[in-house]
């Protein structure tokens, strides 16, 4: 048993050593700088989706009042599509600066419009984030070491390992003591900024938790790991800095070795469609679509909209020859040529994220950065969610604009309160407030 | 006499290394990896290299193979433009992963370039990417740490050191024997790199770019084999060594890169493309509907063009109206777009170069930019990609334009959808396609990728001053 002395005992012991303080209070500006960058970066993530929001509603109803039929509304008018960074992005920006999570689409083919980027900086980004998951993932392990490595050793070395057995109570009390308050002020120093940001980001309670204890989760198992590698029978006569490369060995293996060796073996496992395919595909279809008799058009198109088969017809007195119906059913055409593609490139995207799941297992600090951008929203799954959400907004815009093209009601201008209105399916802090 | 005890000196390390285990599995692991990285990679550039050279020349023959069409078809059409990957890439792949390599180039319009291959890195990378690179400006130094940090304080700990300098061995000679030995054994994890450079890119790469190229790396690596060494013989013990050299690694290898890149996204807020385009397109509006011969703002265009020709109507002009207004349209969203685009650029530099600039605090920053500058992959190369995509699609668009102007009736245009015939009537023969240029890009002049890369030279070389000063403070105190 460990017992309250002991503890109180190993506290002074540990907190008279400077280095101790020291990086602790490293670990403490670290994970407070993290969150803070993470912090300004989310609010002016959000600060922008306000300003486009607003700026994109201007000029919809400009391009609204302007024409004068459904075709030329559908052609000018873009759409804004947004995933808003959720309360705990901050925390861990995960795929967000690699996936693109904002878009203006329209109602020409898809397939064009939805692998255009507007991600940041290239060089920022291959640079890397510097955010409270890489903080806890990536650095705290390495810290755990160096605080861990020659807690044994040290003693040894210093002849007063057995000593200090003889004279404690119990021999595991000492050390299990000794390391539990190094660690314990070093999950407070990480999580402590933590749960301020977290709050200042109205992030939720349970979500916060969930923070807190894959941290904590991780700090444990890392603890684990160095320990048991510390008390290792076959490592007794090793000295402490033997036993320090052998934890960085471990270290190095699980964090770097096991993920880029994975990256590769997945990405020559899982076969891709080429993006470029994809592009070059539906640009084909649609393109081609102008030479072709307009029946061949018609014939894809009421294959998959059969609703429409009988308003294919169209008056050459008022529409002559060109005609909206049939231009955006040849974009359509040319989504649904690319549409297997597409849905290949999808789906490698995200088995590639399965298997990485698997492979995290075999990685601590994998796993954590999984876990952490899972709780944070802002995972590939997150990301994959959100070009479905635009694929189905997209959706609903034409639905909306086949009625009027091919019914033709007599343009009104307040037909467009019906226009279909993007909502992101992440909620930001925001809307949580608003809804309470 | 000097040579001979630092030759000694240094053959005796390398029987402990050879000896102990740590020292020979981070040896082995270290090689392993190198090479494994040079071969994966040198595969996957080889294979996205021809990926890319088939894509461009496919883009281009479906491009001339179009049949008769009206030459808008043929803006709208469009055209791809894809980036070939550096020679030097094999080693230092850069940005290339992060920007997209795709461009789809057509009327009206900017895109961005598209499929940047890091979406499909599952997550796995956010860390790293086993690219020739990271390993050596990351990892490799962590690994001559570890085989180097008691070189000098394991002597003083077993008591050698004492008998070492009694015996006559004096200090300079000792500590090169132990620097030397530190430097031959993480060659091995250089010397590969180094090997796979002069093989791919003598052939097509510039010889000056290629030997600083090297000439950087090796410089790195013989900062950290000196730094290891001095702060091996700095302190007493073995233990206090290690841990303060993990630290340093730790700041200059794992945290100041990333501070950089947090503190330039910070310092530096750019406003997106998404939101630049909305002040595009305000500006472009002024400029009228270039599809629109009625639009107000082309009532002077209108004028001149009649007062030139001395008519009175478009109807008698020698050249297609229409057209005429496409191409000038055309020419004016350019300069509109230009300007933004160039806009942006700077702002994503200056951001780079705020980042850049934790190379005075960090020599793996330092070398990094050298290292992505000189291969061709840093942002420089990726901007200088996107004005050569630009400058094509104005020239394959404006001769398009021209060919709108010169060849096509305008009354066979205007009436262009009365009717299917009418439609058949208005187009150009398709040997006008030939007029697409061949998009062959190529990196910077060597010179200026060279002179792009002076300032981080320099913060190499203060770097080197600020190691040489440690290892003589080192020698210095160099005692028992």
């Amino acid at each position: 048993m460990m017992r309250f002395t002991d503890i109180k005992r190993e506290a002074g012991f540990v907190f008279g050593h400077r280095q101790i303080k020291l990086t602790l209070l490293v670990v403490f500006l670290l994970s407070a700088a993290s969150l803070w960058s993470g912090h300004v970066e989310m609010q002016e993530q959000q600060a922008t989706i306000e300003r486009l929001l607003e700026k994109d509603q201007i000029e919809r109803e400009a391009v609204i009042t302007h024409q004068s039929n459904y075709g030329m509304v559908a052609y000018y008018a873009f759409h804004l599509t947004y995933a808003p960074p959720s309360p705990l992005a901050f925390a861990a920006v995960g795929e967000r600066d690699v996936f693109p999570w904002k878009h203006r689409i329209r109602m020409l083919a898809l397939e064009g419009q939805i692998y255009e980027s507007d991600t940041d900086n290239p060089e920022l980004a291959f640079l890397g984030r510097f955010d409270f998951a890489f903080v806890t993932s990536v650095l705290l392990p390495l810290f755990i070491i160096l605080l861990l490595y020659d807690l044994k050793a040290k003693e040894r070395e210093a002849r007063r390992f057995e000593l200090l057995n003889v004279t404690a109570r119990n021999a595991h009390a000492i050390w299990s003591a000794r390391a539990l308050v190094t660690l314990v002020p070093l999950a407070l120093v990480t999580l402590i900024p933590f749960v301020f940001f977290g709050l200042v980001n109205g992030a939720s309670l349970p979500s916060i938790l969930t923070v807190c204890a894959i941290v904590i989760g991780n700090i444990a198992l890392w603890s684990g790991i160095v320990l048991s590698i510390g008390a290792a029978k076959r490592f007794t006569n090793f000295s402490a800095t033997h036993l320090a490369s052998i934890m960085l060995g471990v270290w190095i293996v699980t964090t770097v070795v096991v993920p880029v060796t994975a990256h590769t073996l997945i990405n020559a496992v899982v076969e891709t469609p080429e993006g470029g395919d994809i592009v070059l595909t539906q640009r084909e279809a649609v393109n081609s679509a102008w030479d072709k008799p307009v029946e061949d058009t018609w014939r894809a198109f009421i294959a998959t909209h059969p609703q429409w088969a009988d308003y294919t017809t169209f008056n050459p007195e008022r529409d002559s020859s060109f005609n909206w119906k049939w231009y955006y059913a040849f974009q359509q055409v040319g989504d649904q040529a690319a549409s297997e593609l597409s849905q290949g490139y999808q789906a490698a995207t995200l088995q590639k994220d399965t298997i990485a799941s698997y492979v995290a297992l075999l990685s601590p600090s994998l796993l954590s950065q999984r876990l952490l951008s899972n709780a944070a929203n802002t995972d590939v799954k997150a990301m994959v969610g959100y070009e479905n959400d635009v694929r189905a907004f997209h959706q609903a815009l034409r639905k909306f604009y086949y009625y009027h093209l091919f019914k033709a009601p007599e343009f009104s201008q307040e037909s467009f309160e019906a226009l279909p209105q993007f909502t992101p399916s992440i909620k930001t802090s925001q809307e949580k407030k608003n809804e309470n | 006499m000097i040579i001979n005890v630092a030759k000694t000196i240094c053959a005796d390390q390398w029987r402990y290394w050879l000896r102990t285990k740590v020292a020979a599995t981070v040896l082995m692991l270290g090689a392993i990896l190198t090479l494994a990285a040079l071969v994966v990679n040198a595969f996957h550039i080889e294979e996205a290299a021809h990926a890319r050279e088939h894509l461009q020349t496919e883009a281009e023959e479906r491009f001339k193979a179009q049949p008769d069409k009206h030459p808008h078809r043929m803006v709208h059409y469009g055209h791809y433009v894809f980036r070939a990957p550096t020679p030097l890439s094999v080693i230092e792949p850069g940005v290339d992963t992060y920007t997209g390599n795709a461009i789809f180039l057509e009327g009206h319009r900017q895109n961005s370039a598209m499929f940047a291959q890091q979406r499909q890195s599952a997550g796995l990378t956010r860390f790293s990417s086993l690219t020739p690179s990271f390993l050596a400006l990351v990892l490799a130094p962590l690994f001559i740490i570890l085989i180097g940090y008691g070189s000098v304080s394991r002597e003083r700990e077993a008591g050698t050191l004492t008998l070492l300098l009694s015996q006559g061995t004096t200090r300079w000679p000792l500590m090169l024997g132990k620097l030397l030995a530190l430097v031959t054994a993480s060659s091995l994890f250089l010397l590969p790199l180094l090997l796979a450079c002069l093989y791919v890119a003598f052939s097509s790469e510039s010889t000056l770019i290629v030997l600083l190229f090297c000439l950087s790396y090796a410089v790195y690596f013989l900062l950290w084999a000196t730094v290891v060494t001095a702060c091996s013989a700095l302190f007493e013990k073995s233990s206090v060594s290690f841990t303060v050299l993990i630290v340093i690694w730790m700041a200059v290898c794992v945290l100041f890169p990333r501070l950089g890149s947090s503190v330039a996204t910070n310092a530096a807020p750019s406003i997106g493309k998404l939101e630049a385009d909305f002040k595009v397109e305000e500006k472009l509006r002024s400029l009228g509907d270039g599809h629109d011969v009625n639009d107000p703002a082309f009532k002077k265009l209108k004028e001149d063009l009649l007062a030139k020709y001395n008519v009175d109507s478009v109807d008698e002009l020698p050249v297609n109206f229409r057209g005429v207004v496409a191409q000038y349209s055309e020419g004016r969203q350019a300069k509109v777009l230009n300007e933004f685009a160039e806009n942006r650029m700077n702002e994503e530099l200056e951001q780079a170069e705020i980042a850049r600039q934790f190379g005075w605090l960090s020599p793996t920053v330092a070398v990094r930019a050298i290292s992505t500058i000189l291969a061709g992959t840093s942002l420089e190369t990726h901007h200088r990609f996107l004005k050569e995509a630009e400058a094509l699609r104005l020239a394959f668009v404006q001769g398009l334009n021209k060919v709108h102007v010169e060849k096509l009736d305008y009354k066979l245009d205007m009436n262009r959808n009365a009717s299917e015939e009418a439609a058949d009537k208005a187009v150009v023969a398709a040997d006008n396609w030939a007029l697409l240029s061949e998009f062959n890009f190529k990196p910077e002049a060597a010179n200026t990728r060279i002179s792009n890369a002076l300032i981080y030279f320099l913060q190499l070389f203060v770097w080197v001053c600020i190691t040489a000063l440690l290892l003589k403070a080192a020698v210095r105190r160099l005692n028992p």
